[in-house]
């Protein structure tokens, strides 16, 4: 990941800060940084959304393509996820540089969306054992300002949330084929319903303490951090401890009681904020990508 | 906790301050600035066929016959004297490797550092093996410009008791262009903060420390590491909020203009945060 | 993703015959009585073979066995750094966690597909704590863990087999890692899942459903490694994680009498 280097006595800085439930930013040690969510901001996508936490931003893409399923699970559609760590965001990511980072993020998140209920895969199927959607989610890391796990779930629940998928009906052909006709109808969509999607919160470990939304410098602070997968109603999905240090029992458990209080509330906060934006129909002002 | 918003829902700078002043003497590279001959041609600005174009998105400056273009946005141009904080990020042969934010990396040499002991010590290779000991990569110093190197880079000195390693505190990096030139850099702010405005953009807000002792054995080297109370610290976190608050909006950077802002931020809690 | 020239590759995608057949046989969780297929109760891990320095040329390596469950590991190093990017006092640490191709059900690739790198990092955060790093500054330890066949709980068994492995090798560490991993199913709680008890995503729709696998050093009562799949509550979680940690205790005395037991057979 993009490091930042850190003198010893600003690390003391940060550490103490952490104690005084006090961050450098003014934050307190279970808040977010502020977030600025847009859906529906490529037109060549099915679904998509960017999200802005203070300077990480991420732009998400969902692509619905047709495709075979998975011969294990021939009834349901897949979903697939690629990050993709833009050298725009830090020269350190040209060429194979950001690759780890990339496969890290993913793994994650499809296995936080790993288990039936997350996600109604089912629905996706066209042809069972022949036929069903595709869900590629394409994530692009566009600038790194710490927490990128975070923000890439968020703006993947987001990108889900806008997506639509044409209305598809099979038709027997002459001689027993089976024929697809795709509706081209805008409007003859069907939208998914995203509400047990979870959300990752990573929790990092400074000193004694542990903090949600790590800043850059925090990042640089932390040795382990635990990442988990929550949904709205505040079931763990996916649960992960990532970093070069190791954590004591009963902290882990204070950082997973954390975070699945932090999970619920940013889960449903983000849901009210994207109903709120559907809301707005054809009212919406777009802003895109101009700051 | 979890703060989201709509995109289209959250203030524009730009919308807030509709009758901001248009600059009427921006130019883009290429653009012609002047055809009279008689000009002498500056920084960011190229002669073609007689003609003074411009080699930068920026402002135009006219001094008597110089003209240059300022660029908008740049890295850091050092001139000799300027205050500067940079960090420490390679410790090589009798010389440190410092980023000011500038083109190149900066110099500071193992000669011009003052030393635990007295300034007038003689370095020998004791000292020159305890290099890392001093300053290794990371450390940040505040630093003043001793020289430019044929190629740009900066050679820094330390050698005053005001400069040297910094302490507690945190780093705020903006844009040196917004750091505003004075008589002095180093202000102990009335709130309780002590400020130094580097020229190169980086910021460095800590608390004010004690009457420093001025010969101290350790010769600026040993930091303190107790806790800073959290009253400094509310006020550090502030200021730092300020300062970004100030640079997002692009104002100048100067120690009225912090307290300022400072001062009227007082009617808000201090747990917002731009970045 | 790139072509390995050195290797005449299969058909780009092949599958199994198996996942053709009319009805796959769906084997349920537990026998009519409630029981474990292999005859286990619930909370009791597999038979557990082990021993280290099996790989003569290897600085140090161990064999695990946990029933049909077999992982071997070898430690090479510390040794010079060949890409050294930048000034560090501490060592490097490197993890490579492997599926031999014909270890699974499925066939699997000589490249490393995305799981296995996923478990060589999760390996390598396993282990590392435990690592004296700085005892071995600008120099490398390779840890490689290869799955000869898996029967679940591999994740779980490559660290145990690794951690023993480095203690082998003479690599000074703050202490052991060991791991056990268990499944969770509604109620039911089974400790060192085979293959077919391990949670799969396709199964039907229940909460609490998932595993989970805790790496966990005894000495020093630090949790080095946690990672958990499928949908379950927090204090099922909690309650699972601790399982994990008893159970690692359980087995500590087991294990260092092994590493004892191995030593004494070279000298």
């Amino acid at each position: 990941m993009a490091d930042v280097l850190l003198s010893d006595a600003e690390k003391t800085f940060i550490l103490h800060g952490i104690q005084d439930n006090l961050r450098e930013d003014g934050r307190g040690c279970d808040d977010y940084r502020h977030m600025e969510i847009e859906t529906d901001v490529v037109s060549n996508t099915s679904g998509s959304a960017r999200l802005r936490l203070a300077n990480t931003d991420v732009l998400v893409g969902v692509k619905a393509e047709l495709g075979v399923p998975e011969p294990i699970k021939p009834n349901q559609g897949r979903l697939e996820f690629f990050v993709d760590c833009s050298a725009n965001a830090t020269p350190e990511f040209e060429g194979r540089g950001g690759e780890v980072l990339a496969t890290e993020i993913s793994t994650i998140l499809s296995r936080a969306y790993d288990n039936p209920n997350a996600l109604d895969l089912k629905s996706l199927s066209v042809i069972p054992g022949s036929q069903c959607w595709i869900l590629y989610v394409d994530i692009l890391l566009l600038e790194c300002g710490g927490n990128l796990f975070d923000a890439a779930s968020i703006a993947v629940k987001a990108a889900l949330f806008s997506t639509k998928i044409p209305n598809v009906s099979v038709l027997k052909g002459d001689e027993g084929q089976m024929e697809l006709e795709i509706s081209d109808d805008p409007y003859d969509v069907k939208q998914l319903d995203i509400s047990s999607c979870p959300c990752l919160v990573t929790l990092s470990k400074i000193g004694y303490f542990h903090v949600v939304d790590a800043s850059q410098k925090e990042e640089a602070c932390c040795l382990a951090r635990v990442i988990m997968g929550i949904t709205q109603t505040g079931l763990v999905t996916a649960l992960k401890k990532e970093g070069s240090g190791s954590l004591d029992p009963e902290s882990v458990f204070d950082m997973m009681e954390t975070g699945k209080k932090v999970g619920e509330i940013l889960g449903k906060n983000l849901t009210a904020v994207l109903k709120e934006e559907a809301a707005l129909g054809k009212k919406r002002k777009l802003v895109g990508f101009l700051r | 906790m979890a703060d989201i918003r709509l995109a289209s829902a959250c203030v524009r700078t730009a919308d807030v301050n509709p009758n901001r002043q248009e600059l009427d003497n921006l130019v883009t590279p290429g653009d012609i600035i002047t055809s009279d001959t008689g000009f002498m041609r500056g920084h960011g600005t190229y002669m073609e066929d007689d003609r003074l174009h411009a080699s930068v998105a920026g402002v135009v400056d006219r001094v008597n016959k110089l003209i240059c273009v300022r660029p908008l946005k740049t890295r850091y141009h050092g001139e000799v004297g300027d205050v500067v904080v940079g960090r420490i990020i390679e410790v090589g042969q009798r010389r440190w490797k410092v980023d000011t934010h500038s083109k190149l990396d900066s110099i500071l040499m193992l000669s011009s550092v003052n030393l635990p002991g007295g300034e007038l010590r003689r370095r020998s290779e004791e000292d020159e093996k305890m290099m890392r000991h001093y300053l290794k990569e990371g450390d940040l110093i505040s630093a003043e410009v001793q020289s430019l190197f044929m190629d740009g880079s900066l050679s820094l000195h330390t050698r005053s008791l005001k400069y040297g390693k910094l302490g507690q505190g945190t780093l705020v990096t903006v844009s040196p262009s917004l750091v505003k030139r004075r008589k002095t850099h180093f202000h102990n702010l009335p709130c309780g903060a002590t400020i130094i405005l580097g020229n190169n953009g980086y910021i460095w807000i800590a608390p004010i420390s004690g009457e420093e002792n001025e010969d101290s054995a350790g010769g600026g080297y040993e930091q303190n590491l107790e806790p800073v109370s959290r009253i400094d610290r509310e006020v550090i976190c502030r200021m730092r909020n300020c300062v970004l608050a100030l640079s997002q909006n692009k104002m100048m950077l100067f120690d009225t203009s912090i307290l300022y802002t400072y001062e009227n931020s007082l009617k808000f809690s201090v747990s917002f945060s731009f970045f | 993703m790139p072509i390995d020239t050195r290797r005449i590759t299969g058909p780009e995608t092949s599958q199994t015959p198996y996942s053709f057949c009319k009805e796959p046989e769906k084997k349920a969780l537990l026998d009519e009585n409630q029981e474990r297929w292999d005859g286990r109760s619930h909370d009791q891990m597999r038979p557990t073979f082990l021993r280290a320095g099996v790989i003569s040329q290897a600085k140090g390596s161990a064999y695990i066995e946990l029933n049909k469950t077999k992982v071997i590991c070898a430690v090479y190093g510390p040794r010079e750094i060949t890409r050294r990017e930048e000034f560090s006092m501490k060592g490097q640490l490197t993890c490579e966690f492997k599926f031999a191709t014909f270890s699974c059900q499925l066939r699997r690739q000589h490249q490393p597909d995305n799981q296995e790198k996923d478990l060589s990092i999760q390996l390598l955060e396993a282990l590392e704590p435990a690592v004296c790093l700085h005892k071995f500054p600008k120099a490398q330890v390779n840890v490689y863990a290869t799955v000869l066949e898996n029967d679940g709980s591999a994740l779980a068994a490559a660290i145990t087999c690794a951690s023993v492995a480095l203690a082998y090798a003479g690599i000074e560490m703050y202490d052991l890692v060991l791991s056990a991993s268990l499944r969770l199913a509604g109620d039911i709680v089974l400790l060192d899942p085979s293959e077919n008890e391990e949670f799969k995503p396709q199964m039907d729709l229940q909460v609490n459903n998932g595993s989970l696998t805790v790496g966990y050093m005894p000495s020093l009562n630090q949790i080095s490694a946690l990672t958990s799949s499928g949908e379950c509550q927090l204090d099922v979680l909690t309650k699972a994680i601790k399982l994990c940690i008893e159970n690692c205790q359980k087995v500590y005395p087991v294990i260092q009498h092994c590493l004892m037991k191995s030593k004494n057979l070279e000298e």
